[in-house]
């Protein structure tokens, strides 16, 4: 009879955690309710990317030297370099260079090589298109200026979480600072 | 108890609370038309009034459910839909509507669409009960309660004729968890509105209320009954599919369980029957457990103080639009509650839920239910002699 | 005749079809799952004739019972049993059909000869409505108090044989003899769990 009821009570206790382990619960996702949303509504509000962020890769055309460094520090070889032999000043003429970034993985290894620093990274990430082979960017295409979240009128930047003042973790709520927002 | 009260019928009540329905044949007899083309013209107004309530309630449930979950993930959710968002669940449907009706190659085709038909019309059927006010429901039918359970109890055939039908294993799987499930839980379920009913002498929701009524909030049965109001909820969101009880539809096991197959308006239905189901739980406990229309504060008593009488018109409209308030406030309130029980509890395994409705809810339905009963015979002031 | 009679005459002809339908469906129907789902059928529309006799308690009971519980368990019973299989011919078939169908025609004899016998006049008693459930209990707690627990007792003896059935222990340290092991299911024989063997 005693084991019995010393069933019970376990039971009970074991029932009552439960059921206050389930109250802290509800009381943790409620509090979650009262926070700000962290949304950030792209295509209206974007965040300014990093200072070190690695995205579509700009190259300058007359600086390079045709020296194939990047394509062989490449992972998969995907620089596509091509040039002509100059007999008259004995160097290497380029004729076209391209990549293909629907297969870049973005390592940013022909950057760190480049002995002419002709590549560099951009802040720009929106690369979609209808077709990959649009992906394939030639001279043109990578010597465009990159596009600058700051520069546009219909978009709202948004500093990131480690470039706020400290103590703030909601970009939304700074004073609008001028576009072309320091960054430290 | 007087038997007295059982033997009236809902339109000669004497009562306190507006007769629309004896307005509306007054009006239109005073107007040269016979009774009963009155009566005819009366009969389908309430009932369509429901329908489209119960629709409207289903569209803010769901922008509810959106917006509170979204709230809970530090989401902003539906937004551009109309102000807030409001619109979302109407373009929701609308997209649903005009989706096209794919029926699998090698389904039952008559099964197939028969199964959410039965699944959506005993829930719809079960709003027949649901009061909003004195005379401010469908039919106050002597077994209001058992009545909901009942038809509750159709609607696994139809989970179970859909997951046969569409020939899927995912769907069969989804379709016999349902049933099970919604088996296993109709027994606690039942036990514990008995409780209830015990307390108040009759299985009419109306007379569940009014043995409430009188002290407010103190009157309510949630005092009375606070672990018979914990075995409804759970029971009752199991039997609603909400997500600690969600096995049937599983999407990381079953794909989607029995509505796996099934796009467009068929798809709808189940949804919207879903939904439905979650607000009518959600009712029936304000009915059964908070007091249905009754106001926190009595007001009959301040009434008195201020020398109104109860019956003038206007305070009747007034206290009549307080019920429906009231009632649906407090529905909206544990909607919102099984919203929040949603993000915050993870789903149990079938053996886990299987365990939790016959070795846990069982037994203690059945103590509470003859607590109630000792209860009832020691102090028949309070439980209702 | 007004018009809750119409409604009246209208339904109970519209339910006595659906009844008899239903009920011949059951019965021809190939497939087993629609003679499952047509008795489903049969029940609500009983139900529905309940209603039509201010028998409202009845009808919902008849519902939630033979609907929600038994014609659930046998839609169970049927999806949970394994894939379709051709009859195979039975050896001298019609000895089986004609005691078959000796003892639906006595049954039918019967049951036409008690519908012509009953003296079918309506009682003076009025009904009783909603006080039917009311009744209804003091009924099963009085005069049928033995029916009533006899039948409780019937329901706990099945109780007792499905859990029987259903529970099959797993093995421990029993490696089956004789039988190769992996092609064995993990679970003890039937015979192995007698009530009271508890291991």
């Amino acid at each position: 009879m005693l084991k019995f009821l010393k069933q019970v009570g376990d039971y009970t206790k074991e029932t009552v955690q439960a059921a206050k382990y389930i109250g802290q619960g509800l009381s943790v996702t409620f509090d979650h309710m009262r926070r700000r949303p962290v949304t950030v509504l792209y295509p209206y509000e974007k965040l300014i990317p990093s200072e070190r962020f690695r995205g579509r890769i700009h190259f300058e055309f007359d600086k390079c030297i045709a020296c194939e460094v990047c394509v062989r520090v490449c992972p998969i070889n995907l620089p596509v370099v091509d040039w002509d032999f100059d007999k008259t000043s004995k160097k290497k003429k380029l004729k076209h260079y391209s990549i293909d970034f629907g297969v870049c993985i973005f390592c940013g290894n022909c950057v760190e090589y480049c002995p002419t620093n002709c590549l560099s990274m951009t802040e720009e990430y929106e690369l979609a298109t209808y077709d990959r082979h649009e992906l394939n960017y030639d001279t043109v295409a990578l010597g465009r200026l990159p596009y600058k979240v700051t520069n546009d009128p219909m978009v709202t930047p948004l500093r990131e979480l480690g470039y706020l003042p400290q103590g703030i973790i909601e970009p939304h709520d700074l004073p609008s600072a001028p576009s072309g927002l320091p960054r430290q | 108890m007087s038997k007295s009260r059982h033997l009236l019928s809902g339109t000669d009540k004497m009562n306190s609370g507006i007769n629309l329905q004896g307005s509306f044949i007054d009006f239109f007899q005073g107007l040269g038309l016979p009774y009963g083309t009155v009566k005819l013209l009366w009969l389908p107004l309430p009932m369509l009034l429901l329908l489209l309530g119960a629709t409207v309630g289903v569209l803010v449930v769901v922008w509810l459910e959106r917006k509170i979950s979204a709230a809970a993930q530090q989401r902003i959710g539906p937004e551009y839909a109309g102000p807030l968002g409001v619109l979302q669940p109407v373009a929701d449907g609308l997209k649903l509507l005009v989706k096209e009706d794919i029926i699998p190659a090698n389904s039952d085709p008559v099964l197939f669409t028969l199964g959410p038909m039965i699944v959506v019309i005993p829930v719809f059927l079960s709003y027949l009960i649901v009061p909003f006010g004195q005379n401010l429901v469908l039919t106050n039918i002597g077994t209001g309660v058992f009545l909901w359970i009942a038809l509750s109890s159709v609607a696994p055939i139809g989970l179970l004729m859909s997951g046969y039908s569409s020939n899927n294993k995912y769907s069969l799987l989804g379709g016999l968890r349902a049933a099970a499930q919604s088996l296993s839980y109709e027994v606690p379920l039942a036990l514990a509105v008995l409780a209830v009913v015990m307390m108040s002498n009759s299985l009419s929701t109306i007379d569940i209320i009014e043995q409430q009524s009188g002290y407010g909030i103190f009157g309510w049965n949630i005092w009375r009954q606070p672990v018979g109001f914990l075995i409804f909820w759970i029971a009752a969101l199991a039997e609603c599919e909400r997500l600690p009880f969600d096995l049937p539809e599983a999407e990381e096991e079953l794909v989607a369980g029995y509505q796996t197959e099934y796009a467009g308006m068929k798809f709808a239905l189940f949804y919207l029957g879903s939904y439905v189901n979650l607000v009518l739980s959600a009712l029936l406990v304000a009915v059964l457990y908070l007091g249905g229309w009754d106001f926190p504060i009595p007001i009959d008593p301040i009434l008195q103080l201020l020398g109104i009488d109860s019956n003038v018109p206007w305070v009747q409209l007034i206290t009549a639009s307080l019920g429906i308030t009231m009632t649906l406030l407090k529905a909206y309130f544990l909607v919102f509650l099984a919203i929040l029980i949603r993000w915050t509890v993870p789903r149990v395994r079938i053996d886990q839920l299987l365990d939790l409705g016959w070795k846990f809810l069982l037994p203690i339905a059945l103590v509470n239910l003859l607590l109630t009963a000792g209860l009832k015979l020691a102090f028949p002031v309070a439980f209702g002699g | 005749m007004n018009l809750a009679q119409g409604v009246q005459v209208v339904s109970l002809g519209l339910l006595s079809l659906m009844v008899l339908g239903a009920a011949l469906g059951v019965v021809l129907a190939n497939n087993i799952v629609y003679s499952a789902f047509l008795l489903g059928g049969v029940f609500i529309s009983i139900s529905g004739l309940y209603i039509l006799l201010n028998a409202g308690f009845v009808a919902t009971a008849q519902i939630l019972i033979y609907v929600g519980a038994v014609n659930v368990l046998i839609l169970f019973a049927i999806m949970l049993v394994n894939k379709r299989e051709d009859f195979a011919p039975i050896s001298s078939a019609w000895i089986r059909k004609g005691v078959t169908g000796l003892v639906c025609i006595g049954l039918f004899a019967l049951l036409s000869t008690m519908v012509l016998t009953t003296p079918w006049l309506i009682a003076s008693i009025p009904a009783s409505g909603e006080q039917a459930t009311l009744l209804i209990g003091e009924h099963l707690f009085s005069d049928f108090l033995l029916p009533f627990e006899l039948a409780s007792v019937l329901l706990l003896i099945a109780l007792i044989g499905a859990i029987i059935l259903a529970r099959r222990e797993l093995i421990v340290n029993e490696p089956a003899s004789g039988v190769d092991a992996g092609l064995m299911l993990p679970e003890r024989p039937r015979e192995g769990v007698a009530v009271g063997s508890d291991p």
